[in-house]
């Protein structure tokens, strides 16, 4: 009797709950069947199909025709059962949009590696079989985390959620806290009665979004789960297809450094010529190219995926002055990939990689392929490597490798092998002497252009130059796009005889298809420099020019490589990570041996605490260790101070300046660099603090930069951020003739508002204290001389801004700016939303703001309009310091105003 | 509706002042779109436009007004900043930047208005509207004062010798008749048939001062002047569909439109130094021999095919997309020009109370006539602009929008009004020094434009 009554009261439920509406669910045609008129019956539906379904009957108010007394009435003839339509892989974009919206910011200068961390981020990995490297890639995590966590692995122990992660001995706050985002922590089990039941779960609710059925089916929402959804790897077993596109547009005026070296003449008449500079717009590539009009650049790029396994991507990228959409293939770059984590062996980890690749190993002293120069790149933190190989659709191009790649990690080996065979950007001059540039003739070296006219733009230019009439000015050096042909054959190979400690070993061969030949003494500065009244302004730093790299020579040898090889190695003791690299480069020692050939010295401890941890690190690379695909940390770029930056004016060709200004590579140095971060007080953080102390190897310049920064922070909600910055080169110059000091000091303070809306307001004093430019002096001996600038130049500046937040909920937010500058000299850097503003001026001021909307789960919008105006009197800088006359051009104050759009469109499925 | 009163007279009053691009002036400024929505949308809504005016782009979005009944106002307000500048130069570096010798703002308005009616028959919507709206806008205003060398030491200002103006006024009307029918709900096709009308005046002068008359009495003034009178007939067609639940796509088809041009010239006493070249253009081949001429007598609106679609997601705001892309021929109006692509792209978020918010961004491209040396060359222009906007309803029936959008372009153009037409030494102190060569392409001028257009619509619906 009992059970006769309990199945009548269940059917007396279903009954009931079948006579009522789930509003989740019901066609139009059903929702009107409820005592609302139409109106309101296509507002509920309308709303669930372009708002969001109903969580509870109570979203019901969200919709502007339904008032209580409606609500009331309906409460007891609908139901809301728990639906939605959105698969794993928009659940967990939901869930880590902020993070893939941080990493967006942070691309440029990263090159691509947002791209892999966003790809983890959506598949996450199984933690508990991930070797070394693979963690160490993540972000923010450092190798005494990977070497707690997998000890802690090797006494057979499994990790089994974030907690659990948290809790492993030895592993910091934050990388556990990065890591948790990356990875999963239980593999799937077909077994298992829960996934069975998810996954029914999935496939049921698809298909009833599709075919609205019935009332009375009762479903299970999928976010139910969400929260476990990468403890399981749920994500990860969907065997499905990624896309991703992202257009990004930018009006992006040129630099200082480049529109400088545009805008120099091309056309001499020498220091003996009785004529004055001609005034003609045309004498410099600026006016040939007519680059007044050039403004956008705009880049495509497309990505697909198939789990973590296979990857493809594709990129075409248009520079200034091109057609929006340039879809050239000839200039893009392309991968296809394979890479798979199984458990042949133990673990490891396999990736083949054909087209364009990216190569990194130890510390950046033999490999790592990118365009960009970042100073101070530790490798910690916000400037982590990702090492060994990697698809690569980033902008990169001169130094970007085309081949194949294979790398294949296990639990103690690690073995890379990879081709490349790809054309070069290259400087070229009139080496045989015939009179004009052609194939016949040698190199100088690499160069990473900033705008890559065609080889024949840049000849139709040099013979209008070299026609001009009266130019003394003969263009005998010039660069050529896809000058020459590279094959690298290069290799890492690691042993890790112990888990934390690993000794590697990487070397490339890379050949050419025509020789780079470096003139010697007074040669050089006559191929470099157009008139023998600039040679004086050759400087003992331009011995990094002079160390350049060479294939061939009269008296020394004829070869058509370059050799690089290094060893680096790791070992974690405690909570101290001790690692390094040396590298040598082949000039003229002997193959095998090590020492006599120029060389590169890295070395670095990283001891991390629960509240703080410090870095120390020592670099020592030889003058003549011109290894292009170097990128290992440094506080100057090479060629910094030499004739490409500081002559522009006085350079056969100004294009020349780019060597300088797209270089990559470090300036020769070495010294010693310590950085560190401590929470010391729950309201006081240090949050970032360096001490660098390095001595320039061409000119033996001593310089010794300091940077800190302080965190009160009294409530959650109210911050308030100390900087100061104070940088000295030449602080050894007893006589005080050189010496230059610049001292920043920044104050800010920051709100946090309800919804995550946030406003702060900041003030930067900056001051600069230069030497007087000893290389223009007609005679030290008689410091009352003419040209003699007879004291340091003292330039202060100061910037006042205020950035306000607002999100007008998770989709939308709108981010604002105003800041203001008196600079007289001075410089500052400006971190923007998403870039970073160099604001070098008179005085000025500029607004922008972002718009950062996200129209769809799988579709995001940034749109940015900034607005500068400003004032400049750089050019008086130029005349040698002296009193300008009246009359004179050159003192002229000229207001500049700039007018910025920056769109991003990013859709990813 | 003393609120409405004033607006409208407001848009009475300030649509009497007029002016574009100074760089237009001869080829004009087509108006694309009135509708405030679509404006700080990106003026994309060849599919997804809500109101009359996007019956311009594609007349069938005739069919998306969702009413019966209705008619729409709408006002467009213009800023527009020219700022050129000459080439400096220093004995030391050569050219070493630019300095703005004459800055021009004005501030203009346009105004077009409509009224539409539907019909559901079925499952078939018809719908017809008429339109009266600018088609071509000729409406210019330069403005330079020539100064002399004199008295600049004593920090004054230099007396004025002459002023310079370029002023151009006159516009191409339209009246627009648009049907368009609707299918299950599904599908929309639209068809406008407009009559053009309109004129144009253009005028160069240069008017010597009183203190420069006084000096040399016999100076004249000059003055060029050509007035056009336009007539012509347009056609376009369009279709939206819904091609998935989120997703419609559509496109819109506008032939060439080559106009009957009559008119005159009247060349003053003096043309000499004054840019009488856009009148007439001529291409040479490497022989000097003319290929191919263009007169002003010909004008001809080139075809335009857009197509674009529509994309509403599922998202706690109520959200648009749109999208936009328009292929251009330009080398119907000239074969100097080339073919190019549009870009536009919007996006709507409806906040809490139903007010929106619109974002938009296009990348417009379009070419001017340059000779150097008799030789005719064109020159592409590229217009990336920025806009956004909001908008709100009142009574019901009422939806006031409003947009706006920021367009920055930079080019290279020939002094408008050239030196050597000064050269006379007794206007000027040392005059020994002084070169009054014309400066060429060797030393263009720098022009920097902004357009501020602010946008204001009306829509009155049953």
């Amino acid at each position: 009797m009992k059970k006769i009554l309990i199945l009548l009261f269940c059917v007396f439920v279903v009954t009931l709950s079948a006579s009522k509406i789930d509003i989740n669910r019901a066609d139009l045609n059903e929702i009107k069947l409820l005592p609302i008129t139409e109106q309101q019956a296509e507002d509920i539906y309308e709303y669930r199909y372009y708002i969001s379904f109903f969580k509870s009957i109570y979203d019901l108010k969200n919709i502007e025709s339904i008032d209580q007394k409606t609500l009331n009435e309906l409460k007891s003839l609908i139901i809301v059962s728990h639906y939605d339509d959105r698969d794993a892989s928009a659940e967990r974009r939901d869930e880590i949009y902020y993070l893939i919206e941080r990493l967006g910011s942070n691309e440029g200068l990263q090159e691509g590696m947002s791209d892999v961390w966003e790809d983890f981020l959506m598949t996450p990995r199984n933690i508990n079989k991930l070797i070394f490297s693979e963690i160490l890639n993540f972000p923010n995590v450092s190798a005494i985390d990977v070497t707690s966590i997998l000890k802690r692995l090797a006494r057979k122990d499994t990790i089994s959620n974030y907690r659990d992660l948290r809790y492993t001995p030895g592993i910091s706050y934050y990388g556990a806290k990065n890591l948790g985002k990356y990875v999963y922590f239980k593999e799937k089990n077909s077994n298992s009665k829960y996934t069975e039941y998810d996954n029914k779960y999935y496939s049921t609710a698809r298909k009833l979004y599709k075919r609205p059925s019935p009332i009375g089916e009762v479903s299970c929402t999928p976010y139910v789960w969400v929260g476990k959804l990468t403890d399981y790897g749920l994500i990860n077993s969907e065997k499905r297809f990624f896309f991703d596109y992202q257009i990004k547009y930018k009006d992006s005026p040129y630099a200082d450094d480049a529109k400088e070296m545009y805008q120099e003449s091309m056309i001499r008449y020498g220091s003996n010529a009785d004529s004055d500079s001609p005034t003609e717009k045309k004498q410099s590539y600026w006016g040939f190219f007519n680059m007044e009009s050039d403004r956008a650049e705009v880049m495509n790029k497309f990505r697909f995926r198939f789990k973590n396994e296979v990857k493809a991507g594709l990129l075409f990228d248009s520079e200034k002055g091109d057609d929006f959409a340039n879809f050239s293939f000839a200039d893009s770059k392309y991968f296809v990939g394979y890479e798979n984590d199984s458990n042949l062996s133990g673990r490891n980890n396999f990736k083949i990689y054909t087209g364009n690749y990216r190569a990194t190993f130890g510390e950046g002293l033999v490999m790592e392929n990118t365009d960009y120069y970042s100073p101070r790149k530790t490798g910690y933190g916000f400037n982590k490597r990702i090492t060994g190989i990697i698809g690569d659709v980033s902008r990169t191009q001169e130094y970007s490798l085309k081949g194949l790649a294979l790398d294949l990690k296990t639990d103690k080996f690690n073995a890379v092998f990879f081709l490349s065979n790809d054309d070069k950007d290259a400087v070229i001059y009139d080496s045989n002497q015939n009179g004009k540039i052609d194939d016949d003739d040698d190199m100088l070296s690499y160069i990473t252009l900033t705008s890559r006219f065609s080889n024949e733009e840049l000849k139709e230019a040099e013979i209008f130059f070299n026609s001009y009439s009266g130019n003394t000015n003969n263009v005998s050096i010039a660069p050529r796009l896809d000058a020459f042909n590279e094959q690298i054959i290069g290799g890492h190979f690691e042993y890790s005889p112990i888990i934390g400690t690993h000794v590697g070993f990487t070397g490339y061969e890379a050949i050419y298809d025509r020789d780079f030949v470096v003139p010697n003494g007074d040669e050089l500065k006559e191929l470099l420099i157009y008139d023998y009244y600039y040679y004086d302004k050759w400087k003992t730093t331009d011995n990094e020019v002079a160390a350049m790299y060479f294939t061939k020579s009269d008296t020394l040898f004829d070869r058509n490589y370059r050799r690089v090889v290094g060893f680096d190695w790791r070992t974690v003791i405690n909570n101290t990570s001790f690692q390094g690299e040396y590298a040598e480069m082949e000039v003229r020692g002997k193959n095998l041996k090590i020492g006599d050939d120029p060389k590169a010295l890295l070395i670095s401890s990283y001891t991390q605490f629960d509240n703080m941890y410090l870095l120390s690190m020592y670099r020592d690379y030889d003058l003549d260790f011109d290894n292009p695909y170097q990128r290992s940390f440094a506080e100057s770029q090479r060629y910094d101070d030499t004739v490409f930056e500081k002559l522009k004016y006085g350079l056969r060709n100004t294009l020349l300046g780019d060597i300088y200004n797209n270089s990559a590579q470090p300036s020769a140095e070495k010294g010693f660099y310590f950085e560190m971060r401590y929470q010391f007080h729950r309201m006081w953080t240090l949050t970032k603090a360096y001490l660098d102390i390095w001595e320039r190897k061409s000119d033996a310049r001593k310089g010794i930069r300091f940077e800190g920064k302080l965190e009160f922070k009294p409530i959650h909600q109210l911050r308030f951020k100390l900087r100061h910055k104070q940088q000295i080169k030449r602080y050894n110059d007893d006589l005080n003739r050189s010496k230059s000091q610049a001292d920043e000091i920044e104050l800010k303070c920051l709100t946090y508002l309800s919804n995550f809306d946030k406003i702060q307001l900041g003030y930067i004093y900056t001051r600069v204290s230069q030497p007087p430019y000893l290389s223009i002096l007609s005679d030290p001996a008689q410091p009352d001389g003419a040209d003699m600038a007879q004291a340091n130049t003292l330039s202060n500046g100061d910037m006042l801004y205020v950035d306000y937040t607002h999100n007008f909920n998770k989709n939308l937010k709108i981010i604002g700016s105003f800041s203001v500058w008196y600079a007289d000299g001075a410089s500052f850097w400006d971190f923007e939303d998403v870039e970073l503003d160099f604001e070098q001026t008179d005085k000025g001021f500029k607004s922008w703001f972002n718009i950062h909307s996200r129209i769809s789960n799988n579709l995001y919008l940034s749109l940015k309009y900034k607005y500068k105006q400003f004032k400049t009197r750089e050019i008086e800088f130029r005349d040698y310091n002296e009193i300008p006359e009246e009359g004179e051009y050159y003192f002229r104050t000229v207001e500049r105003k700039e007018n910025i759009i920056r769109l991003q469109l990013d859709w990813k499925f | 509706m003393k609120k409405y009163v004033i607006l409208m007279i407001m848009f009475a009053v300030i649509s009497s002042l007029n002016s574009y691009s100074i760089l237009d002036r001869i080829n004009g400024n087509a108006v694309n779109n009135l509708d405030a929505r679509t404006l700080s949308m990106g003026s994309a809504s060849v599919v997804g436009g809500k109101n009359l005016f996007d019956t311009l782009i594609n007349p069938a979005n005739l069919s998306n007004l969702e009413s019966k009944f209705g008619f729409a106002l709408s006002g467009k307000y213009l800023m527009n900043t020219d700022n050129r500048s000459l080439p400096m130069y220093n004995s030391f570096d050569g050219y070493s930047g630019d300095g703005t010798y004459v800055s021009n703002v004005n501030i203009f308005a346009d105004y077009a208005f409509g009224a539409f009616y539907q019909k559901t028959l079925s499952v078939i919507d018809l719908g017809v509207a008429v339109l009266h709206h600018p088609f071509v806008n000729f409406d210019s205003d330069y403005f330079e004062q020539v100064r002399n060398n004199q008295n600049s030491d004593d920090n004054s200002y230099p007396p004025i010798i002459a002023k310079n103006f370029i002023l151009g006024s006159g516009e191409i009307q339209a009246t627009s008749f648009v049907m368009s029918i609707k299918v299950y709900e599904l599908a929309s096709f639209g068809f406008q048939f407009s009559k053009l009308t309109g004129d144009s005046e253009l005028e160069n002068k240069i008017i010597w001062s009183d203190e420069a008359l006084n000096i040399i009495p016999t100076l004249e003034n000059t003055i060029n002047y050509s007035d056009r009178n336009f007539e012509a007939f347009s056609t376009q067609f369009g279709a939206d569909i819904q091609i998935l639940n989120r997703i419609s796509m559509g496109f819109s088809y506008s032939p060439k439109i080559e106009f009957d041009v009559t008119g005159s010239i009247f060349n003053g006493v003096d043309t000499l130094g004054v840019d009488s070249t856009v009148f007439v253009y001529t291409k040479y081949d490497t022989l000097g021999i003319p290929t191919d001429s263009l007169t002003f007598a010909d004008y001809t609106i080139p075809t335009k095919f857009r197509v674009g679609l529509n994309y509403q997601p599922r998202n706690i705001m109520r959200t648009n997309f749109n999208l936009d892309l328009e292929i251009v021929k330009w080398s119907d109006a000239n074969p100097l020009f080339d073919d190019v692509i549009n870009y536009y792209l919007g996006v709507e978020h409806y906040l809490k109370h139903s007010i929106p918010i619109r974002v938009g961004f296009n990348y417009t491209t379009e070419f001017c006539l340059s000779e150097h040396e008799s030789f005719t060359f064109a020159s592409k222009l590229v217009s990336p602009s920025f806009s956004v906007g909001t908008g709100f309803e009142m009574l019901d029936k009422f939806t006031l929008n409003f947009g706006i959008e920021l367009t920055n372009r930079q080019y290279e153009m020939l002094d408008l009004f050239m030196d050597s037409f000064y050269d006379y030494d007794e206007l000027w102190a040392n005059p020994q020094y002084l070169n009054f060569e014309d400066r060429g392409w060797e030393n263009p001028d720098t022009v920097n434009e902004t357009f501020l257009n602010l946008q204001t619509s009306i829509i009155y619906k049953w």
